[in-house]
């Protein structure tokens, strides 16, 4: 397949109209193409003419108000994430290496916290949920039952790399990545935890731009040993069962 | 000091939890937004939810927004595409499951076909790129981009070939772009 077929395809891709095997093909080529990149953004940039010409429809205006009053009582404010500090974190031994990235990603929501409180005073029972959400995840670093679990990236990123702490006694889990490409909105990488050869979602993320994340897993199901972890993309929203290309994989 | 009208400095003035910022995007584009979302749900009240969810989408991500990765048009008009189509795939899967599993071309055949008009608010004008585009070519890209088939769904549709299909989508955004490239020259 030469190049200029693959740009084609990047053009029905970005008009949301790319399907079947051709679309898993196009994927795994995009995550490292940036030239059909370009050509996705340059279409997506065309397309907007499409909707710029249909007769304008002003909303009512109770909406304004409804969606001011949602972004008052908001949990977090959006914030604009301080540069990333060196990865020192990803070279060091494993349970140490593993709490000074949560303590990365504890840090960061600790500037966020000390925003909220200079800007949004009246927001103290929603910086109370967030406090919880926190003490959750030092409360499960510090249970001995967790396990460490190492991914590493595939052929579409071979540069990614993840970490799962995994509690198999309570089936739950908190699972950092790094390096994987960015993702558009429509769609989302999906964890799932393998058991033999059968798996079961157990989440779904998008990355910043340095390809981190942070995604608590939800209690998976009980009767399952779980002995593989796997990442794949997926369409936004998730699906029952894997059909993108696997970016990470890691064995306990 | 960035210009207060300027849509990617009230984006950064968002990141940085700038309510007031919001109400200003949110004036500048709401029209743009639920007219869209109207054409692509053609239901009133889900298209007044979907407004709803893309405007508290854009507050949230503010700080990922990436000009390099498009202009801020193109972010929204992405994420309102995205959610809705989502929501309209996942109607038309539940519709399916309830037609007879004996055959499934029919009832493929049958939610394809389900795509109705939109209501007349909404339908595009025909003016300035679009003009350019053959008939054909613009039902494509309609029934692509704002109907939210896939190419195959929409051979099947039309009764095309599915080179036919491509080859007439790439044709219609060729002249797209060599329009809309013409008015800005």
């Amino acid at each position: 397949m030469n190049h200029e077929e693959w740009l084609e395809r990047a053009e029905i891709y970005a008009l949301g109209a790319l399907d079947g095997e051709e679309l898993s093909q196009f994927e795994s080529h995009l995550a490292g193409c940036s030239l059909c990149e370009g050509r996705v953004r340059e279409t997506r940039e065309t397309l907007t003419v499409l909707p710029r010409s249909l007769a304008q429809v002003a909303p009512p205006r109770s909406i304004k108000e409804k969606l001011l009053d949602r972004i008052r009582a908001e949990t977090v404010v959006p914030i604009r994430r301080p540069p990333q500090t060196k990865r020192l974190w990803w070279g060091v031994g494993s349970g140490a290496l593993a709490a000074a990235a949560v303590l990365i990603v504890l840090g960061w929501n600790l500037l966020s916290t000390r925003r909220e409180l200079q800007s949004l005073q009246g927001q103290v029972a929603a910086l109370q949920v967030e406090l919880t959400k926190q003490e959750e995840i030092v409360g499960f670093l510090s249970n001995p039952q967790v396990r460490l679990v190492s991914l590493v990236g595939l052929p579409p990123s071979p540069n990614a790399s993840g970490r799962l702490l995994w509690d198999p006694v309570n089936r739950r889990g908190l699972l950092l990545t790094i390096g994987l490409p960015e993702i558009p909105t429509e769609k989302d990488y999906e964890l799932w935890g393998i058991a033999g050869s059968e798996p079961v979602a157990a989440g779904m993320f998008k990355v910043d731009r340095q390809g981190r994340a942070l995604l608590r897993l939800p209690g998976l199901p009980e009767g399952k040993v779980f002995d593989k972890f796997a990442v794949t993309l997926e369409p936004a929203g998730g699906v029952p069962q894997p059909t993108g290309p696997m970016h990470l994989l890691g064995s306990l | 000091m960035g210009n207060a009208d300027n849509p990617i400095d009230l984006i950064r003035r968002m990141a940085d939890g700038d309510r007031e910022a919001f109400g200003s995007f949110y004036d500048r584009y709401c029209s743009l937004v639920s007219s869209f979302a109207l054409r692509l749900l053609k239901d009133r009240s889900s298209a007044e939810d979907l407004l709803q969810e893309v405007f508290m989408q854009i507050w949230r991500q503010a700080g990922s927004y990436d000009q390099e990765r498009g202009s801020p048009e193109a972010w929204l008009i992405n994420i309102t595409r995205s959610r809705a189509i989502d929501s309209l795939r996942s109607k038309r899967r539940r519709d399916r499951s309830f037609v007879s599993t004996e055959d499934p071309g029919g009832a493929m055949a049958q939610q394809v076909g389900s795509v109705s008009d939109p209501e007349p608010e909404v339908k595009l004008t025909v003016q300035g790129a679009l003009a350019g585009l053959s008939e054909a070519q613009r039902r494509v890209l309609e029934l692509a981009y704002l109907d939210g088939l896939t190419q195959s769904d929409i051979a099947a549709r039309l009764g095309e070939p599915l080179g036919t299909v491509k080859t007439r989508m790439r044709a219609g955004l060729q002249k797209l772009r060599e329009t809309i490239g013409k008015q800005w020259s």
